[in-house]
């Protein structure tokens, strides 16, 4: 206790106030301190990492591409792995480890593009729904009901028919469909949260509903969504895959993964690398998304990042 | 201290029970509060006591509108709350505070400390500037008795006392005039209660607060309070001057809850007799006709199944007690209307 004057003697400190160092710590800004931390989680970081570098590879695609996506070779079709081709060759002689860097542009693209879309629809119907239940929750969610009953790839697949295939239209279609997903776990986890003491004691001090939903509801009810972030990009790149299989995502004879993936499968049996690639691409990807939201998830909460910071000093 | 800030004309708060199953009409009213006339006085501390589900955090919060009243009359200052727009209501919450049972529960476990502290200075536009404030949430953590140094700190690294304080001090950091404790300390170690109880006190001397102190922990009221409201089951039963209502209750109801206090005495412990009641109490979603007390008392008589007691004189000066045993004042019991006033006294 610092030695200011009071009127009556503070009363003595509980047991626990000689654990707490009374410096002051806040000297580093947030987003440092929570990289730092997350830097700590081997797994979170090396994801992070490998991401950055897949992120990375997307970006200065063309320039890291050996040949250009659809170079073709006729003497060279199927060659496995070599020094010349280090993914091997397709069956029309294009250079697959080229496409592979190609097609992690168009993923990820219409990975991000989905979540985002899905996220920011999802979420707020859910925060909506599960902050002011009664007619809003019975009208926003029997919507999503709608939504949710379609097969997902029906669904996808309308609403291509309706705006016609292209990787912009995919991601919007792949979007549509997560909608639901994003709008029932954050109207699950903001039902628990809105409950809360600490919920009814900020409006008693006069905080408006937007406050309470941006400053207190959201960032608590916040983990499950980040894990659905980054469990739905994983999947809004297989769905892509899908998609471009039944050829309604990327147009053939541009490369994405999920397309590579789905054109290899009829070589399989005599020329593996077609699919082994594209498909290891795809898993690391989806991998570190998964690994990289668990990180994150626990570092964005002050209790876990006590603990975490607490073992290190 | 004749000028009353607060004041309940009755106030009812009752909650649709809905019946299991898909149709949501049907089932009963939960009468968590059920006609309370309370008046508090400016600067005074008027202690709310009762036992469990009487309906005393249904109406602490039902003052600052945090449960809308679904009947009756609260003003504020003056003003009619339950009329409010949303500009008055803010306004409101500013001058009325509450501190929370549950420490553990009542902080955002997000939000630093200053956070927490600070939200009233954000809301209400008090303090201008990231310094201002900031010096403005170290002085009330040094008026609850913290480290102002705490206040880059999450909820989660201090003990309960400790939490309690943060309550506190965001509750005060709008420069309240009333502060609503809702069983303040009933969740606290016993010797941090005492501690936290002698904090309450000290504040309300030194800001000149007004306050509500609820809790069932009948020697915390009494050591705190100027008068005492006695609830049972969604009313006010009896109120009075804390010294006159403890040792002279007037109502049956309030001589048992206080004949189950012990005595810090060997002697005079051996010598309390104990009221003990016959049952539960009942359902406050099927009060019993008449007087609610009734089904338990050891008095009763004719009138108490069909003239429900309204508050009258009874005992010491100041003091007011809702029992037939006083004179047979309230509002009959019809058959069908349950409106019908006959004699209702001036509290």
């Amino acid at each position: 206790m610092t030695g200011q004057p009071l009127p009556e003697p503070a009363p003595s400190p509980t047991a626990t106030d000689a654990g707490i160092p009374s410096t002051q710590r806040a000297a580093r800004p947030r987003w440092r301190e929570t990289l730092g931390l997350l830097a700590r989680n081997p797994a979170a970081a090396v994801s992070g990492a490998l991401l950055l570098l897949i992120v990375l590879v997307a970006v200065f695609d063309e320039a890291l591409a050996p040949t250009g996506p659809n170079e073709i070779s006729v003497e060279d079709r199927l060659q496995p792995p070599s020094l010349e081709h280090p993914f091997g060759t397709d069956d029309l002689g294009r250079d697959i480890f080229s496409r592979v860097i190609l097609g992690a542009a168009v993923s990820l693209r219409v990975g991000f593009l989905a979540v985002a879309v899905a996220l920011v629809i999802g979420s707020l119907i859910g925060l909506l729904a599960g902050f002011y239940g009664r007619w809003v929750d019975d009208v926003l969610m029997r919507i999503m009901d709608m939504l949710f009953a379609f097969p997902a790839v029906l669904l996808a697949i309308a609403v291509l028919a309706v705006r016609g295939p292209g990787s912009g239209n995919t991601a919007l279609a792949i979007g549509i469909v997560y909608i639901p997903v994003f709008a029932r776990v954050t109207r699950a986890s903001v039902l628990g949260v809105r409950e809360e003491v600490y919920v009814r004691a900020s409006r008693s001090v006069g905080a408006s509903d937007l406050r309470l939903l941006t400053r207190h509801v959201l960032p608590n009810a916040a983990p499950p969504i980040i894990v659905q972030t980054s469990i739905s990009l994983a999947f809004a790149v297989l769905a892509e895959a899908a998609l471009s299989f039944l050829g309604l995502g990327t147009q053939p004879p541009n490369p994405s993964w999920g397309l590579m993936l789905a054109e290899g499968r009829g070589f399989i049996d005599i020329a593996w690398w077609l699919a082994f690639f594209p498909g290891m691409a795809i898993f690391l990807t989806v991998l570190c998304f998964n690994l990289l939201g668990d990180g994150l998830r626990d570092v964005l909460d002050p209790r876990q990042r006590t603990l975490m910071a607490g073992g290190a000093r | 201290m004749s000028d009353v800030l607060v004041s309940a004309r009755g106030l009812e708060v009752h909650f649709p029970v809905r019946s299991v199953g898909l149709r949501r009409t049907g089932g009963g009213v939960l009468r968590a509060v059920d006609g309370v006339d309370l008046d508090i006085h400016r600067g005074e501390t008027v202690g709310l006591v009762g036992e469990s589900g009487c309906g005393k955090s249904t109406l602490g919060n039902a003052l600052l509108r945090l449960v809308p009243p679904t009947g009756g009359r609260i003003t504020f200052d003056g003003s009619d709350v339950t009329a409010l727009d949303r500009r008055g209501l803010k306004e409101m919450r500013r001058r009325a505070g509450m501190v929370f049972q549950d420490p553990f529960a009542s902080l955002d476990p997000r939000r630093t400390v200053a956070q927490t502290v600070a939200e009233p200075l954000e809301v209400h536009k008090l303090r201008s500037g990231r310094r201002e404030r900031a010096a403005r949430v170290g002085e009330l953590l040094e008026m609850v008795g913290l480290d102002p140094a705490v206040a880059s700190r999450y909820p989660h690294e201090f003990s309960g006392g400790q939490r309690q304080r943060v309550g506190i001090a965001r509750a005060l950091a709008g420069e309240p005039d009333f502060l609503v404790c809702d069983e303040a300390i009933a969740s606290l170690d016993v010797s941090v209660q005492a501690q936290v109880l002698n904090l309450l006190r000290r504040l309300q001397r030194q800001l000149g607060l007004t306050l509500l102190f609820i809790s069932h922990d009948l020697s915390a009221v009494r050591h705190l309070s100027d008068r005492i409201a006695v609830m049972y089951l969604g009313r006010v039963v009896e109120v009075g001057p804390a010294a006159t209502v403890a040792s002279d209750p007037q109502m049956p109801y309030t001589q048992a809850l206080l004949s189950a206090v012990p005595v810090p005495h060997p002697a005079r412990e051996r010598a309390r007799q104990r009221i003990v009641l016959r049952g539960d109490v009942p359902s406050p979603s099927a009060v019993p006709s008449g007087c609610r007390f009734r089904t338990r008392c050891p008095y009763v008589f004719e009138p108490c199944p069909d003239v429900d007691p309204a508050l009258q004189p009874a005992g010491a000066p100041g003091q007011l007690a809702a029992c037939h045993l006083h004179g047979v004042v309230g509002i009959p019991v019809a058959d069908d209307t349950p409106e019908g006033v006959t004699t209702t006294p001036t509290s």
